[in-house]
């Protein structure tokens, strides 16, 4: 599938701002299963300083700042996307899900990087509420592919998707106890589960390509960010899994980064000198087919 | 003393620990070869000449304002054991070679982990160990043009009790203490000049020559002059002594992070009205707080870009961004492999044995022996207290690869001045290395400490004698001597504000020291007589004193005080720091400022401070109610020396502001000590005593007496406090000079707001009648009530337009953050 992405984060300020600093993660990753066209990143006031590195993950990140006073601060990323059908390798996917711990297989070519992928980040400890809630999905000489899968669909159906029911602060005990959350909060819930056994898995930043309704047109904005986690299967593949939507991450994701949690690759994040006290954020993100 | 001390050590001891390897004395009971190399009069030295020293390091540390404090505790003098460690040449040169080779390997390390990673994947260390360490900053990877992160480091080093050199940790991110080397050799060489003439060692003064070169030569690119500037997390930070002490002897301007800026993926610095291009930054603030973008968000200390600058090579950070992952305990099992895949040489200076415990057969050999070994995290973040060895294990099971197992270190003992005489105590020493031209050079010296827990460490010099007495100091020739180098001033606003509060917390302690010796010398006279009219003075002042500091009890008031209570609320008002407007704060706070511009202001300064806290030591020591005046007496004598100090400076806008800073306050205070004195009426003999008083403490009671014969009325008193253009302590003088300092402001344009509120100031006082002025009604004079109520909105006013239009800084910056996704 091709898709004409649009990704707009607008913050408007009840007050001047004098300078914005900000760094951004909107451009999609060139992957085997996914090529990147024309890509640009827009910053409204124009910015003076526009410049894009590759990060310690190999996602691109773009540094920006604006010293121009506003109180409306607009960034736009616009990219041209294909994403392949990605052809799984079923022998590897069957594996016995206690091989795939990236420490016990030296053998393995990327092993060494994935164990980083395997321990503890701020925003996913591992507890042993997680550690527990996984054990039911890995069970012994379990296949990880199907194991992976399992843990998906039971966290689908044991947890509710709510806007609001968490925060930025909320941590998975937090998420446990409200058994609902965001995107965010089931893909940090999947790698606590995933990592508290050793496997690795990373949080995945990007887009999902939403249908519009039938005999609808698409609406603009109807979509947003989106996050979800993939675990490391040992022969140089990572499985994306999808709790919020209890589907595999195929061809209607596009991947922007990934890294260790949310932390890693926020979609813009920025800081700000000025006495305004509120602002309002607003983000529209759109996946149009093309 | 050495004979005392060979007594010392021959007695058998309790103690548990082996035998420690012993730096004076052989086995045999010989002296070591470098103690006998030493002046038979150094070694003759007696405990009571040794208690003399240790008086005067006291001394000295205290004026030149060296301060220690613990993280989490207010700051404690710095303390110096007079005895240096002395070590001979042949002793020293196997950890000379083990440092520099060392330095060399971690900087390598350094260099791979931020860049291939081949350590890691070649399985030399195992990725957790890195990885998984809070000081490995990934925003770094990948970026790093500078190919020697690692400028200066640290190493804190024992012996073995066969004296073998053994490294117990290295600090490599911000490495602290040269500072305190220095200040330790400047105050030995000093007060035991015999002793330090007499040995063959090596002066240090050519290693900091070499520091300073490097950091120069540190800058990217071709920058012909560059600027280097030392960025402080501020005088609260627990080694500020340190770093301003660094920055200028090394004549690199002290700045803190709100002070720079990021444009253009460069950093700048405002100074004299522009930006100028800084090319490096030497850094004491934590890597993880320095960039608010990028690292922590909710830092204050930090540089907004800065990551985003380094990542683009046009600023040197020294140490570099991440280089404090090699600090990391949890590398030490690996570094032998490390240096022969990097350096492909053996490593020469071994590390205490460690076991890194994410390796599970480590870890199964340290469960055995838990008891004996130390157990700690790899990052060194600190583990719940009092942990039974159960949840200890629990805690690593949770998470091995986050902690290592250590043998317990051994430590040689050498000469110390205890209470009762010498005695041995163990000691470690911090060696500094530093990348100078092609090759690290380690300083022969360092800082050594004796080995204490809960306490400031009590340090020691460390001297390394010459092979032979020609050998250049630190075998470096070539190094351009330090000619009196000054850093060049940062005239950025918060150096600008805490000049400015420098000058009106000198001016505050100053005044409150004034009332309070008046105060005092009433008391004296007159505490057992409340009635009579010097009593009734008393109660005046004792009220006064409570409304520019007021106490938790309410003023002292009424016949029924006891004598005994105006001492209390006098030594209250000295040395209380909590208690609002005392003299403690306001040298609290005139300290605070002065460490904050540490660079910009002479030696002497500390020397103040120094006499300040003596006087105040005694005082609290002492019950006699004459120590009040004296103790206050020398405070005054101290501070009125800074009048000395400000003189001497150069007329830049710093010294500007000072004198801006001291003549606002001395307004404000001559308007608040005639308010509710000379504005009431009490009779005659009252009257009389508490205008002398008022003139006393505005420090006018001479010209007082020249210009009116002795005839003390209220018109005269306010005429002289207020309106007098020729007396420097009146309110009309001080505005006049306010008046020409601000002209010389870089942003004053004759109409800025300070300007204007200036002018209403001076209309405001020439518009006054003052027969008029002083008229009663009742008891009291309305009209200057009146006047001086409205004279001093206008100077508060005031004070707060100059804040506004020559000390403002941005904004502070706050982080943003996407919140959400779905």
């Amino acid at each position: 599938m091709r898709y004409r992405v649009r990704h707009t984060t607008t913050y408007t300020y009840d007050d001047d701002v004098s300078d914005s600093y900000g760094i951004a993660h909107v451009t999609p990753r060139e992957l085997p299963w996914q090529h990147v066209g024309a890509h640009e990143v827009v910053v409204d006031p124009v910015a003076t300083d526009l410049h894009a590195t590759v990060d310690h993950f190999g996602n691109t990140r773009t540094y920006f700042q604006v010293d121009r006073r506003h109180q409306v601060l607009r960034v736009e990323a616009r990219s041209e996307v294909e994403v392949l059908t990605e052809v799984r390798d079923d022998v590897a996917d069957a594996q016995a899900w206690e091989t795939c711990r990236p420490r016990l297989r030296p053998d393995v070519l990327d092993a060494w990087s994935a164990r980083e992928l395997a321990l503890r980040s701020d925003l996913v400890p591992h507890t042993p509420t997680a550690f527990a809630y996984a054990a039911e999905s890995l069970l012994p000489g379990r296949p990880v592919a199907e194991a992976a899968l399992d843990l998906m669909h039971r966290i689908h159906r044991d947890f509710e998707y709510e806007q609001g029911a968490t925060t930025v602060t909320s941590t998975i005990d937090d998420l446990f106890e409200a058994r609902a959350g965001v995107c965010q909060d089931f893909a940090h819930l999947t790698l606590a589960c995933l990592r508290s056994h050793g496997l690795a898995a990373r949080y995945v930043s990007g887009y999902l390509a939403t249908d519009p309704p039938p005999g609808r047109d698409r609406v603009v904005g109807a979509d947003a960010s989106h996050a979800w986690a993939a675990v490391w299967i040992p022969g140089g593949t990572w499985l994306a899994v999808d709790p919020t939507n209890d589907q595999l991450a195929g061809e209607r994701y596009v991947t922007t980064a990934w890294g260790r949690d949310y932390a890693d690759v926020p979609p813009v994040k920025g800081v700000i000198y000025s006495e305004a006290s509120t602002s309002l954020l607003d983000v529209e993100v759109d996946v149009a087919p093309v | 003393m050495l004979q005392d001390y060979s007594t010392a050590v021959a007695q058998p001891t309790l103690s548990p620990e082996p035998t420690r390897y012993d730096e004076v004395v052989a086995p045999d009971g010989t002296l070591r070869p470098a103690w006998k190399a030493l002046a038979s009069s150094a070694i003759g030295l007696t405990h009571e000449e040794l208690q003399r020293i240790s008086a005067d390091i006291v001394r000295f540390l205290s004026d030149d304002g060296v301060r220690y404090s613990r993280p989490g505790e207010s700051p404690s003098w710095w303390r110096l054991d007079p005895v240096p460690i002395v070590v001979s040449a042949q002793e020293w040169a196997p950890l000379e070679i083990g440092l520099a080779q060392r330095a060399e390997l971690l900087n390598a390390i350094l260099v791979d982990l931020y860049g291939p990673q081949t350590l890691l994947s070649s399985g030399v260390v195992p990725p957790e160990v890195v990885l998984g360490h809070s000081g490995f900053l990934r925003v770094l990877r990948g970026s790093s043009r500078d190919p020697h992160p690692l400028l200066v480091t640290a190493s804190d080093v024992a012996r073995t009790a066969t004296g073998d050199w053994q490294v117990l940790a290295d600090r490599t991110g911000a490495p602290s203490g040269i500072g305190y080397a220095m200040e330790n050799r400047r105050v030995i060489s000093r007060v035991v000049p015999e002793l330090y003439r007499g040995a063959a060692l090596h002066r240090v003064a050519p290693f900091f020559q070499a520091v300073r070169a490097a950091m120069i030569d540190a800058a990217p690119g071709e920058a012909s002059d560059p600027r280097v500037v030392l960025l402080s997390p501020g005088p609260q930070s627990e080694t500020a002594y340190d770093q301003s002490f660094l920055a200028s002897s090394l004549g690199f301007p002290l700045v803190q992070g709100s002070d720079l800026v990021v444009r253009d993926g460069i950093v700048w610095m405002p100074a004299f009205g522009r930006l100028e291009r800084v090319d490096v930054i030497v850094r004491r603030v934590d890597a993880s707080f320095s960039d608010p973008l990028e690292l922590r968000g909710d830092s204050q200390l930090g540089v907004t870009g800065l990551v985003e600058a380094v990542r683009r090579g046009t600023v040197t950070v020294v140490n570099g961004l991440g280089s404090g992952v090699v600090e990391n305990l949890g590398l030490a099992p690996f570094l032998a492999r490390a240096c022969e895949v990097l350096l492909d040489e053996p490593l020469r200076l071994p590390t205490i044995r460690s076991y890194w415990l994410g390796d599970p057969d480590e870890l199964d050999l340290v469960r055995a022996r838990a008891d004996e070994l130390t157990i700690r995290t790899i990052d060194r973040s600190p583990l719940p207290p009092d942990l039974d060895p159960e949840r200890l294990l629990a805690l690593v099971d949770a998470e091995p690869h986050r902690f290592v197992a250590q043998e317990r270190p051994h430590h040689s003992q050498t000469v110390a001045l205890g209470p009762l005489g010498v005695r041995p105590e163990p000691v470690v020493i911090r060696t500094f290395s530093v990348r100078y031209g092609s090759a690290y050079r380690t300083l022969l010296g360092g800082l050594g400490s004796i080995m204490e827990t809960g306490r400031v460490p009590r340090s020691k010099d460390v001297w390394v004698l010459k092979e032979r007495a020609d050998e250049p100091d630190q075998r470096l020739v070539e190094v351009l001597p330090m000619t009196t180098v000054r850093a060049p001033a940062a005239m950025v606003p918060r150096v600008l504000e805490d000049m400015f509060w420098f000058g009106r917390y000198a001016e505050r302690a100053e005044d409150t020291l004034r009332l309070v010796i008046a105060a005092h010398g009433l008391a004296q006279d007159f505490r057992y007589r409340p009635w009579s009219a010097g009593g009734q003075t008393l109660q005046v002042l004792a009220r006064k004193l409570h409304d520019l500091s007021p106490g938790p009890d309410g003023p002292l008031d009424g016949e029924s005080v006891d004598g005994a209570a105006h001492d209390d609320e006098l030594r209250s008002v000295l040395l209380d720091p909590f208690r609002p407007g005392s003299v403690a704060q306001s040298i609290g706070s005139l300290r605070d400022a002065a460490q904050a511009v540490r660079d910009q202001l002479s030696p002497d300064v500390w020397r103040v401070f120094g006499a300040i806290d003596r006087a105040a030591g005694t005082l609290a020591g002492s019950r006699l109610s004459l120590q009040v005046n004296d103790s206050a007496g020398r405070m005054l004598t101290a501070i009125s020396a800074l009048h000395g100090v400000t003189d001497s400076m150069m007329r830049d806008d710093g010294w500007r502001m000072i004198v801006l800073g001291r003549a606002v306050e001395r307004c404000l205070q001559v308007v608040r000590l005639v308010d509710g004195t000379v504005t009431t009426r009490r009779g005659i003999d009252i009257d009389r005593d508490v205008l002398t008083s008022v003139l006393g403490i505005a420090e006018s009671a001479v010209t007082h007496r020249r210009r009116y014969r002795g005839y003390v009325r209220p018109a005269g008193v306010v005429e002289l406090l207020m309106f007098d253009l020729d007396n420097p302590r009146s309110v009309a003088f001080n505005l006049e000079r306010v008046a020409e300092v601000l002209r010389g402001l870089p942003a004053s344009t004759g109409s800025t707001r300070p300007e204007r509120l200036l002018a209403d100031l001076r209309s405001e006082l020439e518009g006054v009648d003052l027969a008029g002025l002083v008229v009663i009604e009742g008891e009291r004079r309305p009209y200057l009530e009146q006047t001086l109520g409205s004279v001093r909105g206008l100077l508060t006013r005031f004070a707060d337009a100059v804040a506004e239009v020559h000390l403002t800084s941005a904004p502070t910056p706050r982080s943003f953050d996407l919140g959400g996704t779905s």
